[in-house]
């Protein structure tokens, strides 16, 4: 609780010391002027954090879309009609697993120079806020493509016998390996771009 | 003294603003992702034919995908519903920055168990209305016609669900920023 009075500190200059001060003291600033190094310290290190994580994501998403984009295998016996080739565009899941991890690792691409924004200038506060609404919309669609898929990928292992969707996998050896293999780098981006989320709150 | 992140400061009165919208949008997810998991859990369609052996029943735990997906939002609804205490605190007292971080967290860990439950039944229902002549797996949908409707309606209200816990997360960002 604040009194009525203020007191003025007026301290004692060098100048002051030597005797070289002038007659009237100039009247205190009413804040210390902070020194700009100790400030930001411990954000501009989040930051640094912030873009080795962004660069993890970008690798994780990226190989997850190529692994699943490069899925073709041709099994080496056919019948008059039919062709046995298991492709990741024969499932939509699939599909969109690929465009959306694609669209994951452009966007980190595209983030790291707000990112080093975040480094450079360590007070500022909207590039984080824009980080954080746009990590979470990612990590929403990098999620859908990652459950999708894997859930598909679950029934090309095991099958369904009440739905009677037989396992492709007993047939399909590479083609199931590629694909759990991208489903897993797709998770490991979702978790990374959850920890920039963490990262961006704890900056704020 | 310069205020560090973990440190009470004092609020603008928007903050109570963002607190009461905060908890009316919980609210409305705690609808959502309740109902997505009542309308996933109670389904239950028997054809009215049947062979000597197999009965033909289509129940959510025939399939996993639909398991986990009652698990996820059940998970994600009891959460809100337990996060509604926080929401309450932040509206009485609106400038604390420590369980706003903590709430922040906890809806981005739930909104990706949510989303991950959401995506697999979705695409589960894609395949079981349209089927996939490649891998020979046939569109129970043309069968199961309620089973289908149900479980295509409960992704709605789990969709809905996630959208605000997007939003929720803005908001405790934005709330975040003002101190």
């Amino acid at each position: 609780m604040e009194g009525d009075s203020t007191t003025i500190n007026i301290t004692e200059t060098p100048k002051e010391r030597k005797g070289k001060a002038p007659l009237l003291a100039a009247p205190p600033a009413s804040k210390p002027v902070a020194p700009k190094a100790p400030k930001g310290g411990y954000k501009r290190c989040l930051a640094i954090f912030d873009v080795v994580l962004r660069l993890a994501g970008i690798a994780a998403a990226l190989g997850a879309a190529i692994a699943m984009g490069s899925t073709d295998q041709t099994l080496p016996f056919f019948t008059q009609f039919f062709q046995f080739k298991a492709q990741f565009d024969d499932l939509p899941a699939f599909t969109f697993f690929v465009i959306a991890n694609a669209i994951t690792a452009a966007y980190l691409a595209l983030t790291i120079p707000i990112s080093i924004v975040c480094i450079v200038r360590p007070h500022l506060v909207a590039p984080r806020v824009i980080l954080i609404f746009l990590d979470t919309v990612m990590v929403a669609l990098t999620t859908a493509a990652a459950g999708g898929a894997a859930s598909i990928v679950y029934l090309a292992h095991n099958g369904n016998s009440d739905a009677n969707w037989p396992a492709i996998c007993q047939q399909f050896n590479d083609f199931c390996q590629e694909i759990s293999g991208a489903v897993v780098a797709s998770f490991l981006a979702v978790v990374v771009l959850m920890f920039l989320i963490v990262l961006s709150a704890f900056a704020l | 003294m310069k205020p560090s992140a973990l440190q009470l400061g004092v609020a603008p009165p928007e903050n109570r603003g963002i607190a009461v919208l905060d908890f009316f949008l919980r609210l409305i997810a705690i609808v959502g992702t309740l109902a997505s998991a009542i309308a996933m859990a109670t389904t239950n369609q028997t054809l009215p034919f049947f062979s000597q052996f197999v009965r033909f029943r289509a129940k959510f735990n025939d399939l996993p995908s639909f398991t986990f997906f009652v698990v996820a939002s059940s998970i994600v609804s009891a959460y809100l519903i337990l996060s509604l205490a926080f929401s309450i605190l932040h509206i009485a007292k609106a400038n604390l920055v420590n369980t706003r971080v903590l709430l922040l967290v906890l809806d981005t860990a739930a909104m990706g168990l949510l989303m991950a439950g959401s995506a697999a039944a979705t695409a589960i229902v894609q395949l079981a209305h349209k089927g996939n002549n490649k891998v020979n797996w046939f569109a129970i949908c043309q069968q199961y016609n309620d089973f289908c409707k149900r479980v295509s309606g409960s992704l709605i209200g789990s969709y809905a669900g996630v959208v605000v816990l997007i939003l929720l997360i803005l908001l405790s960002g934005v709330a975040l920023t003002r101190r």
